[in-house]
């Protein structure tokens, strides 16, 4: 029925011209081509622009410092890094109530800067106490500092696997410290 | 002897299969893949090394360059989430209590956030068509300074939707590369004086590996 009639003629036997058969085979090569590249394009601009997280966790303001003290805190554990403008970074070892412009030294963002530093304090750490994750970072920034650099050293943080660090205010002996530098 | 004569294999081979597998394929791919929700607030997210993917449901604050924070909650929050801070700001804002179902059911369309509580109203009443083109504009940011602290009461009745249902909502903050950091601190601050301590920050994925 649904069937179309291409014998051609059709009993007019004396007619021998006969039309040429065309092949119905279509070359797909070229088309199978085209899909897979768009697969390609597909997969790949999906997968590129995915969010993701990076954990936080603060710690509970303390209401009355005079009840919980914590654990006692060995100035030479203590590694004290500031984040100022133009992605400078200021760091100092020990207590800040010994803080001088002197005492305060500068690094970068680079693997040979503030990482190499972390490692070092760490060996530092660990020998004088013959224990692991003693090594205590106190980040402070300044108000000229950028979101991105707080992300930076806490990226370090988790590099360096350094177990204690604390994101805190800077001090007033800090403030000063950073404002002579800067002159 | 007679020869042998090996047959001649076509060496085109049929490519149909191949179309077939490779369009199937490439629908799925489109199909599932999902868009991008458009983003009324662009943030330049800076990179780290986390890996960890982010949940659906979470709550959002999106801290931009100019240190304004903007509020993203889950779809099925966003009604909930607004009930309980009209019951809130009510008596402040009497506007506030002015708008009907309609209304209050008109801010789960909106995708992020960022006003002033007092402006909600004004805001709420204004039709689809209105609202998208008020997206486009530039929005102030939710007040954050500790006298009027709207993004921690926000955040704690997106909270509460979840806590109800025993579900803690992750807390997110979306920061811009060179947005202020006390910006990004000040919330935090303001969030745990709230009693909450987790964060997640939201970066993108580290290009290059070092």
């Amino acid at each position: 029925m649904a069937q179309l009639d291409t014998s051609g003629g059709g009993g007019r036997h004396e007619s021998k011209l006969k039309a040429k058969k065309m092949s119905t085979n279509v070359d797909l090569t070229p088309m199978v081509d085209l899909a897979f590249l768009l697969i390609t394009f597909f997969m790949l601009t999906t997968t590129m622009s995915k969010p993701v997280a990076m954990q936080l966790a603060m710690p509970k303001p303390i209401e009355d410092s005079t009840k919980d003290k914590g654990e006692d805190v060995k100035a030479s554990q203590v590694l004290t890094i500031i984040l100022d403008k133009d992605d400078v970074i200021w760091y100092y070892e020990g207590i800040p109530e010994e803080l001088t412009p002197a005492t305060l030294e500068k690094t970068t963002y680079a693997p040979n800067g503030i990482r190499q530093l972390i490692l070092d304090k760490q060996a530092k750490v660990n020998a004088q106490f013959q224990e692991p994750d003693k090594t205590i970072c106190l980040i402070k920034t300044t108000n000229d500092a950028v979101y991105k650099n707080i992300v930076d050293v806490l990226d370090e943080m988790d590099i360096t696997k350094t177990k204690i660090f604390a994101i805190q205010n800077m001090s007033e002996v800090e403030t000063q410290a950073v404002a002579a530098k800067w002159q | 002897m007679p020869k042998v004569k090996i047959p001649r294999k076509s060496i085109i081979v049929d490519m149909t299969a191949m179309t077939d597998v490779a369009f199937l394929l490439l629908t799925f791919f489109i199909l599932t893949a999902k868009f991008r929700p458009s983003e009324t607030v662009l943030v330049d997210t800076p990179s780290s090394r986390a890996t960890e993917q982010v949940a659906e449901d979470i709550i959002m604050i999106t801290v931009d360059q100019d240190g304004g924070s903007f509020l993203t909650l889950y779809t099925t929050r966003r009604v909930a989430t607004l009930n309980s801070l009209i019951e809130r700001y009510g008596e402040k804002y009497p506007s506030l209590r002015t708008l009907d179902q309609k209304q209050i059911n008109n801010f789960g369309n909106i995708e992020t956030f960022g006003y002033n509580i007092n402006q909600l109203p004004a805001l709420l009443k204004l039709s689809k068509d209105e609202l998208k083109e008020k997206e486009s504009e530039k929005m102030p940011g939710i007040p954050m300074d500790s006298v009027d602290a709207q993004i921690g009461d926000w955040v704690n009745a997106a909270r509460a939707t979840g806590l109800d249902a025993g579900l803690e909502i992750p807390i997110a903050i979306k920061g811009d590369k060179s947005s202020n950091v006390t910006a990004v601190k000040d919330i935090i601050e303001t969030l745990r004086k709230r009693e909450i301590y987790r964060f997640n920050l939201i970066t993108s994925l580290e290009g290059k590996i070092d």
